[in-house]
């Protein structure tokens, strides 16, 4: 347990003292400023002219829903430049070494190294809270459906780290990390939207839906609807399990080499 | 303390080191000696339980590695070939995250990262950034994270290359005061070193030990060399020095001075012989001093698997 909190520690300071975190949580609150004020102002042009009984007005609930869409995807492709470094950089700086001759259990320092990440999407998340306070304040939403979105991004995204964490482990450079975790995260893209549109039977499986079940994409979207399906927590945490054994047994397997 | 026996270490088919047995008593200081390549740094990686071997067993303060690592890691404080260190974090945040990795109790975490930080004279860059400290002092910072948590068994990979001279006779005085508390193992391939500061030495080439003695038998049971100054040299010197019983070689160099170089068997009678076979010769005997026979040499010879008797 020490161990993980030593670690957590040690990486949050490797984040706040590089420019990368400040630059990426202000790009991210930048962008989301932006898409914020366009939505905003869609919404305005269209209750305006839904009350001269122009055209059908949209609801606040599918700005809200919009909004989380974007933002959900623009920090999915922002995870690689918190995980690429996690364990490429130890390698590259030969500090395995003492990681692996201190008496630290490589499992503590899987969990420290993940929480440390999921710390700092943590913190996005409570940051992008601003605009969502602005149609607290202004509107009434549904705050269920706040809630359930924001556990769902926090799941989802946990999901994405966990694989960057895994792929870090993997390459031996943050660059090569990066790059391939990208990669990843488009497939992981491409097959939920391939999933809906496919209907290829092979034996007794309807393919499709399969494809897309394997993608954390989907899962999120019933998240984002308001509803939570048990089934969908249990995928993430599995899918987060999964990932940080794997990495685990990666990075215990240096041992052998 | 430490207890190799018959350690194996594979990688794919080239076998790094094959075979090898050695202890070390408490308080001892190793020197672990070899050319680049020979073992030493995967052998240390095994003893500190970084690495797995492919063979053996090992055990350290009366712990297998392989069975309790965790308690082998506690006990033993290790500084790899290159200092593992994070060049974004100040010195303090360094020692501070490695007093916590090593899990060192809050109470006692100052005293200790004082300890740390005077013993390897780092006050003075406590608060800089690591990726802003020369070598030397890298090296220190490297050696303060292995002595941290007061280990028991001290293993340094290399510990002085790279560093100037004056920072090389800083790490041996370091290195030396460490003596008494703890084990010490390091390996090296410069043998002043070795001289300076260990009680024995493991030399090791081809991932085999091809030596194992205390440093003072090596210098005292060497053969040795006189070098004798003369006036006047002939052939006739030569022969009859060689005729002297226990004399093993005699070179005879004439460029400036008159030089005879004799390899001998140590002994003062032999000393004895030896000048009055030159006086008696009337050659006019300027000088004559002994040359041991360097560590350097025996070394090389080991290395090259060639005795030195000529």
């Amino acid at each position: 347990m020490n161990g993980i909190t030593a670690i957590m520690k040690k990486e949050a300071r490797s984040y706040f003292y590089s420019p990368v975190a400040y630059i990426v949580i202000g790009v991210f609150l930048f962008i989301m400023g932006i898409i914020f004020y366009t939505f905003v102002g869609i919404y305005q042009q269209y209750a305006y002219a839904s009350r001269m009984g122009g055209s059908q007005g949209i609801s606040l609930e599918r700005l809200i829903s919009q909004l989380f869409q974007n933002m959900a995807f623009i920090l999915t492709f922002m995870t690689p430049v918190f995980t690429m470094k996690l364990f490429a950089e130890e390698k590259r700086q030969n500090t395995f070494e003492l990681l692996f001759t201190a008496p630290l259990r490589p499992g503590e320092l899987v969990l420290g190294k993940f929480f440390s990440a999921f710390g700092i999407i943590l913190l996005m998340l409570v940051l992008s809270f601003v605009y969502i306070a602005f149609l607290i304040l202004w509107g009434n939403p549904d705050l269920r459906v706040v809630g359930s979105t924001y556990l769902g991004l926090a799941l989802s995204l946990g999901c994405y780290l966990s694989l960057g964490a895994l792929i870090s482990a993997i390459a031996n450079t943050q660059a090569v990390a990066f790059v391939i975790n990208f990669i990843a995260l488009l497939f992981l893209w491409l097959i939920q939207s391939v999933g809906q549109r496919v209907s290829v039977k092979w034996g007794a499986i309807e393919w499709g839906p399969v494809l897309s079940y394997l993608s954390p994409l989907g899962h999120f979207n019933t998240f984002a609807e308001g509803v939570i399906h048990l089934k969908d927590v249990v995928y993430f945490l599995t899918f987060i399990t999964f990932m940080l054994f794997l990495t685990h047994k990666v990075v215990e397997s240096n041992r052998w080499r | 303390m430490i207890e190799v026996r018959e350690l194996t270490k594979r990688y794919g088919d080239r076998v790094a080191v094959d075979n090898i047995s050695f202890s070390v008593k408490r308080g001892e200081i190793l020197g672990f000696l070899g050319q680049n390549g020979a073992g030493k740094t995967t052998t240390m990686k095994i003893l500190t339980g970084f690495m797995a071997a492919s063979a053996g067993t090992v055990s350290v303060a009366g712990f297998d590695v392989f069975e309790s690592p965790v308690e082998v890691k506690k006990r033993t404080g290790y500084l790899p070939e290159t200092p593992p260190l994070y060049n974004e974090l100040l010195v303090s945040e360094y020692l501070s995250f490695v007093a916590d990795l090593r899990g060192i109790p809050k109470a006692q975490k100052k005293t200790k990262i004082d300890r740390a930080v005077e013993k390897c004279q780092l006050g003075d860059v406590r608060n800089r950034l690591i990726a802003h400290l020369s070598k030397g002092y890298r090296q220190r910072v490297g050696i303060a994270q292995a002595i941290i948590h007061d280990p028991e068994i001290v293993i340094l990979d290399e510990p002085t290359i790279g560093l100037d001279p004056k920072q090389v006779s800083e790490a041996r005085s370091l290195i030396k005061s460490m003596k008494s508390e703890r084990t010490l193992i390091y390996s090296t391939h410069i043998l002043s070193e070795v001289a300076a500061t260990c009680d024995r030495i493991i030399v090791i080439d081809k991932g085999k030990i091809v030596a194992q003695e205390a440093i003072g038998e090596i210098q005292a049971s060497g053969l040795i060399k006189v070098e004798i100054v003369v006036r006047v040299a002939n052939d006739q010197i030569v022969a009859r020095l060689k005729e002297v019983r226990g004399v093993r070689s005699v070179n005879l160099i004439t460029n400036g001075s008159n030089r005879l170089v004799v390899e001998a068997e140590a002994g003062d009678e032999l000393m004895a012989e030896i000048s009055k076979t030159v006086v008696n010769q009337n050659a006019g005997l300027v000088r004559m001093s002994p040359v041991k026979l360097s560590l350097e040499e025996y070394y090389l010879d080991l290395i090259g698997g060639r005795r030195a008797t000529v």
